[in-house]
């Protein structure tokens, strides 16, 4: 699989990595917060926060959760994915949509659904083109991984078609027709302009329009007059980009946006003693964040030495410091509620000191030194520390290496990294996890250059695994091997807390992220 | 006189021009990239060299810094790759921000900074001058980021009497210059301290000269003589320090615009440096020089208009 | 005026006034203080600055820890009382590393040839004429923060401040009638410099390092803060006001404890410093000292 596109939120689309002591920071969007008091008194509009400013309208080329958030409520899409507690799909501009076999997918448009704008209603036509030109090597489409199991779309009618597979891909209905790629465009609309948009849409479909955007300040969507749907239940949406979760927290106190994602360090004080009329709800999170060690590195060849770290680190304490007792520690790359999730890890959550020692006794290694390259966020710097005085009462002594993002996201390349504590984002499918550890991806994504032909075929058998027990399975024993491999501790899953204004009632996915077109009021 | 303004003038260009230059090489030195940071790590190549040739990023360092100037001549500051839009747009989006923070600072502290300058000087060794010198150094010495947190710390979060991030609302007024009181706190505390001892360590020596004697002998009233006169001198020097001062308030703002999560010049130069946004570091970078070159010059000149003796000098 | 170094009844001398100056007194004391506990953190502090705590973490002040502890149940107080020895370590080779690439740019701007001169003042002028915090982001991006790193930036800046200086100061005395019959006598170049020209500068300059070292301390602190400065989990009065940021709305002591001994050092040299210009150089008054 080749993989070209900067991940959704691999990359901290907000720099948010940079300034972490700043954990204030609210991107310069923040402005738009006044403290006036004349926030929401207005029911028919809904303030939120992104945490991050918008960067393209075009679904070819949206970078991550900001984007989607803002291009879910103006375009249609064949499924969107459900709110609740568990993760599924629920119809939208298909009227009905079936797997036929693994590689062909029939669907029906619904006859209601028009581009703003004057550019018609909805066919099957844009549905072709609006997945097909993200396959199109000349659109340079970001996001092509998404639909990299896509051979072409069949229009087989006005409103009806197929989508042809080149290969069985079960990520299909969990990452890639309900999330960005599979947002519908107007053709016609597109091709009007060239082909592709930037940050102002030409056409859309959906519940909400795109009214404006005042850059790094707000985004403000409008209610669709002619949409023919369940109606949105808000005149106005407007959506703020503010980088930290702090001063997000701040203007949610200052009546300025009713819904916002909170810290973790947040938490306790905002269950004692919640703002007025607010609900506090806590969500888990499908992040993963592990110490890796990278196998290639001479320093880290010896397997005795890598367990002795595995079985030092202490998770627990990293709960209670780095997370504030927030989060759950997690056995692996895979959260609970997803297929492949593991019960418990092979090394423990708590720290074993003694079979530590042990090991790092067999190892024959004495007065080693290694270092932990980090992303300078306060979250991170803490773990880390606990990390040095884990790996400290063994005998080893830690250097932390502090980077800021663009240097980060860019050390995978580096032959000789030692430790590094890392987090990924993830999507609602455990092939999104494993696809980053294979061995292709040694020295791109897999910075611990973890290599085994176990792994690689488990990732690609189950992709097209029908059977969920059989897939469950799988996905378990993809990480046994990661874990087998003394390359790994895994750490947390983080959690996503998320306070809002009794005056609404969101519609959120099983990760707590936002479905704003199905926000309604309270 | 005019040959003096346009020698300053000609060695300020020459200046950003070469303080820019140099910052642009050592951002182009930075490991890491715009095209890696956008696309990944294992883009394709092809993918990047498109990206690489639109950032221009494929010409010789030498040739990018002439472009860049060339460009600037024609008012072009490239585009921001991420978003596609005209750095222009982008950093003059900031830059009243910054100057607003910056003005307001410099504006209060200098007022009460003259006041109470004056004050001492004319009362000079009173237990108000005293008083006066000890506040003043001690309001010189304390860092403005550690202001703007106390500030925040107690003024924000504790007591809540004033909003703790953000600019205002876009067009009220009243909650914008609301968003300022604590920031320009912060950033004009020292210079009320620094411009108090300025002006009245300026009024002694004006006082103290010839013609301030032969007035007083005359009998004109004290008063006339330390308001009308020797003020007027007085607050020379101040202008310098401003204009010398504005690089430090830059540096005061930076950290003033990430503890209150103020946009402005500051941040920005911050956000783009650790994304390599190049276009858009460059575009900050420059305005940022120029408001400091610009006010620095401008100092020069109105002290060269006010005292010919400087004008030799440089 | 163009008197060799001061003598030993003149250091008396200038001990007696800062006695006499009270604030310059307090000043002493301050900077004492602050030395002291720098110098004899292990036996002041009560506790281990990076031992982990974890179960006591996030506190308020008590009589176990008398400023609390952090995320991570390190006690506070120990933490300022080492950050002390960071500071210092910061400010003392960054100091004189400024102070004598200042000088001795200074001196051959001020002494040598036209052009020379014109050079380096454009060099002064390009170095300050972009603010030091971004000048910093750009080198820490660069290389990676670390102690050294911060040393260099806030050396490089620094220059100007001291070089402009000297430079002043060498032109005025290399025109004064006693230097122009020593060159007419035949002496050397080097000679009139160290001999002439060192120990007039370096009195004035001296009291000018003192009052910048705050300014350091401060920088120090400022980028550390920023997470460019030092490297965890060394104690630094920045990466305390650093913790101190992002747990705000927990507890405010880390800023409370990360920020006065800033105020501290700032106000103990200043006054210091103030104090020594008076007796150093009465003429200097109500210069410098500009952040």
């Amino acid at each position: 699989m080749k993989k070209t596109n900067i991940e959704w939120t691999k990359i901290p689309v907000g720099r948010r990595s940079f300034l972490q002591g700043a954990s204030m920071l609210g991107l310069a969007g923040a402005t738009g917060l006044g403290f006036s008091g004349n926030a929401f008194a207005d029911g028919a509009v809904l303030k939120t926060r992104a945490y991050a400013d918008m960067r393209s309208l075009d679904p070819a080329f949206s970078q991550g959760v900001p984007d989607e958030e803002i291009q879910a409520p103006i375009y249609n899409k064949l499924i969107q994915y459900k709110s609740g507690s568990e993760w599924g799909w629920q119809l939208d501009a298909a009227e009905s949509i079936e797997q036929v076999d693994g590689t062909h997918i029939n669907f029906t448009l619904k006859d209601n659904i028009g581009f703003t704008n004057g550019f018609g209603a909805m066919t099957a036509e844009d549905v072709k083109y609006s997945f097909e030109r993200i396959i199109d090597d000349k659109l340079e489409s970001s996001n092509k991984p998404d639909w990299s199991a896509l051979d072409h779309v069949e229009v087989t009618g006005e409103r009806t078609g197929t989508i042809v597979l080149k290969n069985a891909f079960q990520p299909l209905w969990s990452i890639t027709l309900p999330y960005i790629a599979g947002n519908i465009v107007s053709k016609k609309a597109f091709e009007s302009v060239g082909g592709k948009i930037d940050t102002t849409p030409v056409a859309t479909s959906g519940p909400y329009m795109h009214k404006s955007w005042v850059p790094k300040q707000k985004t403000t969507l409008v209610r669709n007059p002619d949409w023919k749907g369940d109606p949105a239940a808000f005149d106005e949406i407007q959506i703020y980009p503010i980088d930290d979760e702090k001063a997000s927290e701040i203007a949610y106190e200052a009546n300025s946006i009713d819904f916002t994602r909170v810290s973790l360090d947040s938490l306790d004080r905002l269950k004692s003693s919640p703002p007025e009329n607010t609900t506090v709800a806590e969500f888990p999170s499908l992040f993963y964040v592990w110490v890796g060690m990278n196998l290639s590195n001479p320093k880290l060849g010896n397997l005795k030495l890598r367990q002795a770290i595995q079985y030092a680190i202490d998770v627990p304490s990293i709960m209670q410091a780095s997370y504030f007792g927030g989060a759950a520690p997690s056995t692996g790359i895979i959260a609970p509620g997803l297929s492949g999730h593991r019960d418990q890890s092979l090394t423990g959550i708590a720290a074993n000191l003694e079979m530590a020692q042990k090991l790092m006794d067999e190892s024959g290694e004495s007065n080693v030194s290694l270092t932990i390259d980090i992303l300078n966020k306060s979250t991170n710097v803490t773990t880390a520390q606990i990390i040095q005085a884990n790996l400290a009462a063994i005998g080893i002594s830690l250097e932390v290496r502090l980077h800021e993002g663009a240097t980060f996201w860019n050390l995978g390349g580096n032959e000789d990294l030692e430790l590094i504590l890392n987090r990924f984002s993830m999507t609602p499918d455990p092939y999104y996890a494993t696809s980053w550890f294979i061995t292709e991806q040694a020295g791109v994504w897999n910075w611990e250059r973890f290599g085994s032909e176990e792994f690689d075929k488990i990732h690609t058998d189950a992709q097209a695994e029908s059977d969920p027990v059989k897939r469950n399975q799988m996905y378990q024993r993809a990480q046994d091997l990661m874990e087998e491999s003394g390359a790994y501790k895994f750490i947390t899953h983080e959690a996503t807390p998320n306070i809002y204004r009794n005056t609404i009632s969101p519609a959120l996915r099983p990760d707590g992220l936002p479905l704003y077109r199905y926000f309604s009021k309270a | 006189m005019l040959s003096y303004i346009l020698r300053r003038t000609g060695l300020a260009l020459v200046i950003t021009v070469l303080a820019v230059s140099l910052l642009f090489v050592i951002i182009h030195m930075i490991p890491g990239d715009p095209v890696s940071t956008m696309l990944g790590p294992k883009a394709s190549p092809e993918l990047r060299a498109a990206l690489e040739e639109r950032m221009g990023l494929n010409e010789p360092l030498l040739i990018q810094i002439g472009l860049f100037f060339a460009n600037m001549l024609r008012g072009d500051l490239g585009i921001d790759v991420f978003s596609n839009r005209q750095v222009t747009d982008i950093v003059l989006g900031q830059v009243p921000y910054t100057l607003t923070l910056i003005l307001t600072s410099i504006g209060w502290s200098a007022i009460i900074g003259i006041a109470l300058g004056c004050y001492s000087a004319a009362n000079r060794n009173s237990f108000g001058d005293r008083l006066t010198g000890v506040l003043s150094v001690s309001m010189i010495a304390v860092p403005a980021f550690v202001v703007s947190l106390y500030s925040l710390l107690f003024f924000a979060v504790t007591l809540k009497w004033f909003p703790a991030i953000g600019a205002g609302e876009p067009g009220d007024f009243g909650d914008q210059l609301w968003h300022l009181v604590l920031p320009s706190l912060a950033i004009g505390l020292s210079w009320v301290g620094y411009i108090a001892r300025l002006v009245r360590a300026s009024m002694l020596e004006i006082m103290g000269e010839g013609h301030v004697r032969t007035a007083r002998a005359f009998g004109l009233p004290e008063r006339w003589i330390t308001y009308r006169y020797a003020l007027r001198l007085a607050i020379l020097p101040t202008v310098t320090v401003i204009g010398v001062g504005m690089g430090f308030l830059l540096s005061a703002a930076v950290f003033t615009e990430i503890v209150f999560s103020r946009p402005g010049l500051g941040k920005l130069v911050i956000d783009s440096i650790t994304t390599r946004n190049y276009p858009v570091v460059m575009g900050s970078v420059l305005f940022s020089t120029l408001i400091f070159v610009a006010s620095t010059t401008l100092a020069d000149i109105i002290n060269a208009l006010l005292d010919p003796r400087l004008r030799s000098a440089r | 005026m163009n008197k060799p170094a001061k003598n030993n009844s003149e250091i008396v001398e200038i001990f007696r006034h800062l006695i006499r100056d009270r604030l310059g007194l307090l000043g002493l004391i301050i900077v004492m203080l602050i030395i002291g506990s720098a110098l004899f953190a292990p036996l002041i502090a009560p506790y281990d600055p990076v031992a982990l705590n974890i179960p006591d973490r996030v506190q308020g002040p008590s009589f176990v820890h008398l400023l609390g502890t952090d995320q991570l149940g390190r006690d506070t107080f120990s933490r300022v009382i080492y950050g002390g020895r960071v500071a210092l370590q910061v400010a003392l080779p960054t100091i004189a590393g400024a102070l004598f690439l200042g000088l001795v740019l200074g001196m051959i701007a001020g002494y040598g040839p036209k052009w020379l001169d014109n050079l380096i003042l454009l060099f002064f002028d390009t170095v300050r004429s972009f603010p030091t915090v971004m000048f910093a982001l750009a080198v820490v991006a660069l290389v990676g923060p670390s102690l050294n790193t911060v040393i260099f930036v806030i050396m490089a800046t620094s220059i100007p401040t001291y070089g402009r200086v000297v430079r002043t100061m060498t032109l005025s005395i290399k025109t004064s009638e006693f230097i122009m019959a020593e060159r007419s006598l035949g002496a050397s170049t080097f000679r009139i410099m160290s001999v002439h020209i060192l120990p007039n500068v370096l009195g004035p300059l001296a009291v000018l390092a003192a009052m910048d070292i705050p300014t350091v301390v401060g920088l120090e602190a400022g980028l550390s803060f920023l997470g460019m400065g030092v490297k965890p989990p060394t104690p630094s009065w920045g990466s305390l006001l650093n913790d101190g940021y992002s747990l705000i709305r927990n507890t405010p002591w880390l800023i409370v404890a990360g920020g006065i001994p800033l105020i501290l050092i700032t106000l103990g040299f200043t006054f210091l410093g103030e104090a020594l210009r008076d007796v150093v150089d009465p003429k200097l008054r109500g210069r410098g000292g500009a952040k």
